[in-house]
């Protein structure tokens, strides 16, 4: 509990000395919660996401480090491996491949390193895990594409 | 002759005179030791002008002779004005005697040296060595480094005349002009002395005593600047040295260590950042490391961590952070040169370099 706090508290004060050095990434902790952080990454160049900026929220248990943070989109996106309505996250770190070493900031980083290159063979999002598994490149990155201008993006106008 | 009565009848005036010139001190210093400076020169080139008119030797200085002769006459007026501004001085009072004792012992033995030198054929080495003797023997300082300094000056002056002709206008500019002096030629005053070839028929004693005199008035009445000269010099050691090994060094020397270290072996960026700031805290729960924490290795990836955390981690899964290997319990390592080596080497590279 201690322990959490001290590493939370600490990754806090990175964070807000080194905003500049990661503009994909903003992380947000909550006002009255340091176990509650609110993420908001960039959906990176170059895959259907791009141009989209998503919603993160991370729970951090209170035997952080050594437990992983309970990380979900808020923001809908098509991805074989997010959960299209919990927006739950299939990635390997933040479950059994967790290491105390990890930071929040890191663990968004692994995040969209997901989002730019899927696994669709342990999927989540099964229709979307298909599409790519059947090799419908083109049908996946036009759907990726219309939620990420749904949801993702500010509307215009 | 006109000088010796000079002589006699001005060591009781000179004493007021002294005197007065004590009591001035106090509200103008600068001023005493012009005043100081140029009396005493005057009494040299008295001296050296009787002496040479005495000898008759006319080596190609005659010009030189009839100044100072001129200068003499111009020093006989003056002592008689001051024996009247002394006479006046006198009413005021007799405090400051002692000192003013002290002091009229240099006047005394300059002018005891004038007047020696009046005698048809004394050396010129008697009369200086009574001067030497006699501002040995002065217990002000000030008063002998002014003797000292004038006679040196006037016999410098033949062969560099553009030292200070009489011009310092107070102490912060002599001090000045001794350190640059002494910049120039560094045994200062003696290769001078030594090159003057006027001087090498003078005593020894003579040269001994000037040097000793000016190393002792230049020791205490530019001891500030001798300090400032040997702190000058440091500084350049320091500034030759700086840019190689002062605290710049410590950073190029333990942090690519440490990176090397933790990086090399494939650790997270987390572990590099958190060992980049000195005390080293621990990666997991970001409390600082110990010394038994510094030595304590428990994998071989070189991830380092706090035993706290070590423990914790052994009743979870048991891998490690860094490399998420399975901690093994025999390959814990408890190296004396494992972890504050960061800081012992670090300060022991730059104590290398710098001595």
């Amino acid at each position: 509990m201690q322990a959490s706090r001290a590493r939370l508290f600490k990754e806090y004060k990175e964070v807000q000395r080194e905003k500049a050095v990661d503009p994909e990434i903003q992380l947000i902790c909550d006002d009255s919660n340091i176990f509650k952080w609110t993420a908001l990454i960039k959906g990176p160049s170059e895959t259907p996401y791009e141009g989209g900026v998503f919603q993160l929220a991370l729970v951090v248990p209170e035997q952080y480090p050594l437990q992983p943070p309970q990380v979900r989109f808020l923001t809908k996106i098509f991805h074989p491996n997010v959960h299209f309505k919990t927006g739950e996250i299939c990635l390997d770190i933040l479950k059994t491949a967790w290491s105390p070493a990890w930071t929040l900031q890191s663990v968004c980083r692994a995040i969209i390193a997901l989002m730019a290159h899927p696994e669709p063979d342990s999927p989540l999002n099964c229709d979307s895990g298909n599409l790519l598994r059947s090799g419908d490149i083109r049908g996946y990155q036009s759907m990726a594409r219309m939620y990420t201008r749904l949801a993702a993006m500010p509307k215009k106008g | 002759m006109d000088s010796n009565s000079i002589a006699n009848a001005s060591v009781p005036a000179f004493k007021e005179s002294k005197e007065f010139v004590k009591k001035k001190r106090g509200n103008n210093r600068v001023a005493k030791l012009k005043q100081c400076k140029m009396d005493a020169r005057r009494e040299q080139w008295l001296s050296q002008a009787k002496k040479k008119g005495s000898k008759g030797e006319s080596n190609g200085i005659g010009g030189c002779v009839s100044l100072s002769n001129g200068i003499c006459g111009r020093e006989n007026q003056l002592v008689g004005s001051r024996e009247v501004r002394s006479r006046g001085d006198e009413k005021e009072g007799g405090l400051g005697v002692h000192a003013a004792d002290s002091e009229s012992h240099v006047d005394n033995s300059l002018v005891g040296g004038v007047s020696g030198n009046q005698e048809p054929r004394k050396s010129r080495s008697q009369s200086s060595s009574s001067n030497s003797s006699s501002s040995s023997s002065t217990s002000t300082s000030s008063s002998s480094w002014c003797c000292s300094r004038s006679a040196s000056e006037d016999e410098e002056e033949e062969e560099d005349g553009d030292d200070d002709d009489g011009c310092v206008d107070d102490w912060e500019a002599v001090a000045d002009a001794l350190t640059a002096d002494d910049k120039q030629h560094h045994p200062n005053s003696e290769p001078l002395v030594e090159m003057d070839p006027a001087l090498v028929d003078a005593a020894p004693s003579e040269l001994v005593n000037k040097e000793a005199e000016l190393g002792a008035s230049e020791m205490e009445h530019c001891g500030q600047v001798k300090g400032r000269v040997e702190n000058n010099r440091a500084w350049r050691l320091d500034d030759a040295f700086r840019p190689q090994c002062l605290p710049t060094l410590s950073k190029q020397y333990s942090f690519p260590l440490n990176s090397e270290r933790y990086c090399g072996h494939g650790a997270v960026t987390w572990a590099c950042n958190g060992i980049i700031s000195q005390p080293s805290p621990c990666p997991i729960c970001c409390e600082d490391l110990d010394p038994t924490d510094y030595s304590f290795l428990p994998c071989l990836c070189g991830f380092r961590l706090c035993l706290f955390c070590y423990k914790r981690i052994l009743e979870a899964d048991g891998r490690c952070p860094g490399c998420r290997k399975q901690y093994d319990p025999q390959n814990v390592e408890m190296d004396a040169n494992g972890g504050p080596p960061q800081y012992r080497l670090a300060r022991s590279c730059s104590m290398s370099t710098r001595f």
